[in-house]
């Protein structure tokens, strides 16, 4: 039997189809010698074991749960914390991760191992007895929520029925249905890997942040992050208000943040590409969590690639990879200024069906909207659906946005032949809650934001734009700098998304960094 | 069959229009529509503004009773059936319309590519086949439907012309706004509402 359960010390040597993308994350950090919490993982293949009914169907299988053990012995010695109980006790996250990333598909349960002696000498060890019953509280609730039944007392109950669900959760219904959505293989599984929780509300030196290596919105050159004091995990990622500018940390625990700083260059030169990086400090010492290649707007994708070309990170060719037409499109045209689009409040999402900037009071019936239009009042229609009553005020909106239907729906097809920005699918009720309100429509990501944003007009004459256009020509063959209308009338010497399309057509697809939005 | 029913609901599909556009749509003749939305003006069921009329809040509900009173003289059960039998095809003709916009669903047609738009036609012209006969069975249920069949033709035959706009565009009866008003005309006859149909996900 080879080993099942592997100890991520930067020397399993296995790859992602084994390990899965967090792990192998993790795996790659520490082979780096990057500071991460010790974790190990069970692999792919004992998630395949699931589904055989010798292996117990459903549970963790003996030789398995005995190899497991052995690997929490090891986090115990590594961290010097003991796992249920003593004055220092260790917690441990259990998170999926498979080779393919299907984000939010699969389960993951946070502080497992909390039990009521591990709550009461967490709160004599950070001093804060409200920090430990909210730390029981939230693995409690995630707890029931992901394994379908109260949490038991006994620390290694917690762990075995938490492992198994999280490997369960490869076969639930959303996740089969993102696989076949996207043709991704049934039999891959998601490896389980076990990591020992650090924590960010410890104490006053503590906390946890995101940090990209460059700015994923406006494409800078320059790392961009938010830094959240006395901050538990997902705090930052899931967008809470009160995170700091990361010039506080600097300026709080200057040591740390030039330790994060240098770390996170290292993998952006071994990745090649932005990182987005999420971390915690406890008490002083650095913790990296994930790292990952950074979404990015359109026009971050075209700096980005651009710049790092520049840096000799990567070739002419791999920059192209990095930029899709569509975000080439979505540059040219006009668009939202992406630091106030950040910092505006989204009043609803959809799907996008027409692209483009829309800003408007909001009318909900065709009459009123003509008669606001009449008053010379620009108008946003928002509709639950659309009918024929509805053409003529849609055709003078500057959006329209709709509680129902999809990319075939009436509404969808009617504003692609007007060029009028347009969202479909909010959700019931959405119209009426917008009504009456100035919003701003982004027709390309499927939002309606509040208020009436800044719009930045498009780059005709974009610097880094010239230079992916000339190496695309060099690429396809024509003379970089040709002359527009000395060349034939074909593809090769066509605007750059034309080029980019073509070029993308012939090669495999995901080669690109996912977009924002 | 009366004009005013007609017009009324010529008027409600349009939203503003020409007393041509009503003609075309309805089927009748100039000197059937002159006097007829003269009338409704009177009556204060439709306003006019330069050369264009809409319909009025009275109008409104004026042309509600009407449908009601065209509803309770026809066979409730074939119109159920022959809606159900719209369902198919409706699917079918909202995704050519999309395919015909977006290649890959993602992409903008750029009509660059005759081979690509010439295969959509094609399908449009095999689905304008498959769907005549509902057509037919439709104007023999409601007889008021009787100018849909010759709308729908001429549409098909202007994009079969290469005039590609009347396939899709808005504000002029291309095929898609002929077949967009029938589902219309379709929900009213049915005695349905098109929030439940959308909500239903078959009229979105």
């Amino acid at each position: 039997m080879t080993r099942q359960v592997l100890a991520l010390d930067g020397s399993t040597g296995a790859g992602r189809d084994l390990l899965g993308g967090k792990a192998a994350s993790i795996e790659r950090m520490r082979a780096m010698g990057i500071p991460v919490p010790p974790a190990f993982v069970l692999t792919t293949a004992v998630c395949r074991r699931f589904d055989d009914p010798a292996d117990g169907a459903g549970a963790v299988p003996a030789d398995v749960w005995a190899q497991l053990s052995d690997a929490m012995a090891e986090l115990e010695r590594a961290t010097g914390r003991t796992f249920g109980g003593g004055p220092s006790a260790l917690l441990v996250s259990v998170r999926s991760g498979a080779a393919v990333s299907m984000p939010g598909m699969m389960d993951t349960v946070l502080n497992v191992g909390m039990t009521g002696a591990v709550r009461d000498a967490l709160a004599v060890e950070s001093g804060d007895a409200g920090f430990a019953e909210d730390t029981r509280r939230r693995f409690a609730e995630q707890f029931a929520k992901v394994v379908g039944q109260p949490a038991p007392a006994e620390e290694w109950d917690q762990l075995r029925l938490t492992v198994a669900a999280v490997f369960r959760s490869w076969r639930s219904a959303r996740a089969t249905a993102y696989r076949r959505d996207r043709g991704i293989a049934e039999d891959g599984g998601t490896a389980v890997t076990v990591q020992a929780m650090v924590f960010g509300n410890l104490d006053d030196r503590s906390g946890t942040g995101v940090l990209f290596t460059r700015d994923p919105l406006t494409g800078a050159a320059e790392p961009y992050g938010e830094w959240l004091p006395r901050g538990q995990g997902e705090d930052v990622v899931s967008g809470r208000a009160d995170a700091l500018p990361l010039a506080e940390l600097a300026a709080a625990q200057p040591g740390v943040h030039a330790e994060l700083l240098a770390a996170a260059a290292r993998l952006e030169r071994a990745g090649r590409d932005v990182q987005d990086i999420e971390f915690t400090v406890q008490g002083g010492t650095l913790w990296l969590l994930q790292a990952r290649a950074a979404k990015r707007s359109p026009e971050a994708a075209v700096r980005h690639a651009v710049a790092l070309h520049a840096e000799g990170l990567i070739s002419q060719a791999e920059a192209l990879d990095r930029v899709t037409a569509d975000q080439v499109d979505a540059l040219r045209g006009p668009r939202l200024d992406p630091r106030a689009a950040a910092a505006a409040e989204v009043l609803a999402t959809g799907k996008p069906a027409c692209p483009g900037i829309g800003i408007g009071v909001v009318a909900t019936d065709a009459e009123q909207a003509e008669d606001l239009i009449d008053a010379d009042a620009d108008v946003v229609l928002a509709r639950p659906s659309t009918d024929p009553d509805d053409v003529a005020a849609m055709s003078l909106a500057r959006a329209v946005v709709t509680d129902l239907g999809g990319s075939t729906s009436h509404a969808a097809v009617v504003c692609r032949e007007m060029a009028v920005p347009c969202v479909v699918g909010c959700g019931a009720g959405a119209a009426a809650r917008l009504a009456g309100r100035t919003v701003t429509v982004d027709g390309g990501t499927g939002t309606v934001y509040l208020g009436a944003l800044p719009v930045v007009p498009g780059a005709l004459d974009d610097p880094d734009l010239r230079r992916l256009t000339d190496w695309a020509r060099a690429e396809a063959g024509v003379e970089a700098g040709a002359e527009a209308g000395t060349g034939t009338a074909t593809g090769a010497d066509g605007p750059l998304s034309a080029l980019l399309r073509a070029r993308q057509a012939a090669a495999r697809p995901g080669a690109q960094p996912a977009p924002i939005g | 069959m009366t004009i005013e029913l007609r017009a009324l609901q010529a008027l409600r599909l349009k939203g503003r229009a020409t007393a041509a556009d009503i003609g075309s749509v309805t089927g009748a003749s100039a000197g059937e529509v002159g006097p007829a939305l003269a009338e409704l003006a009177a009556a204060g069921h439709c306003a006019q503004a330069m050369d264009r009329y809409k319909l009025t809040r009275p109008g409104r509900d004026r042309l509600g009773e009407l449908l009601a009173a065209e509803r309770a003289t026809l066979d409730q059960g074939a119109l159920a059936d022959a809606y159900r039998d719209f369902e198919a095809p409706n699917s079918a003709f909202k995704q050519l319309v999309t395919d015909w916009q977006l290649k890959d669903g993602a992409t903008p047609n750029d009509h660059a590519d005759a081979e690509y738009d010439a295969k959509i036609v094609h399908r449009l012209g095999e689905l304008h086949e498959g769907f005549r006969p509902l057509v037919d069975r439709l104007v023999g249920l409601a007889p008021r439907l009787t100018p849909y069949p010759g709308r729908f033709g001429s549409a098909l035959a202007r994009v079969r012309a290469g005039e590609h706009t009347w396939l899709a565009r808005p504000m002029i009866d291309s095929y898609h706004t002929v077949w967009f008003e029938l589902h219309e005309d379709l929900i009213g006859l049915a005695g349905r509402s098109r929030a439940a149909e959308a909500a239903a996900g078959r009229a979105e």
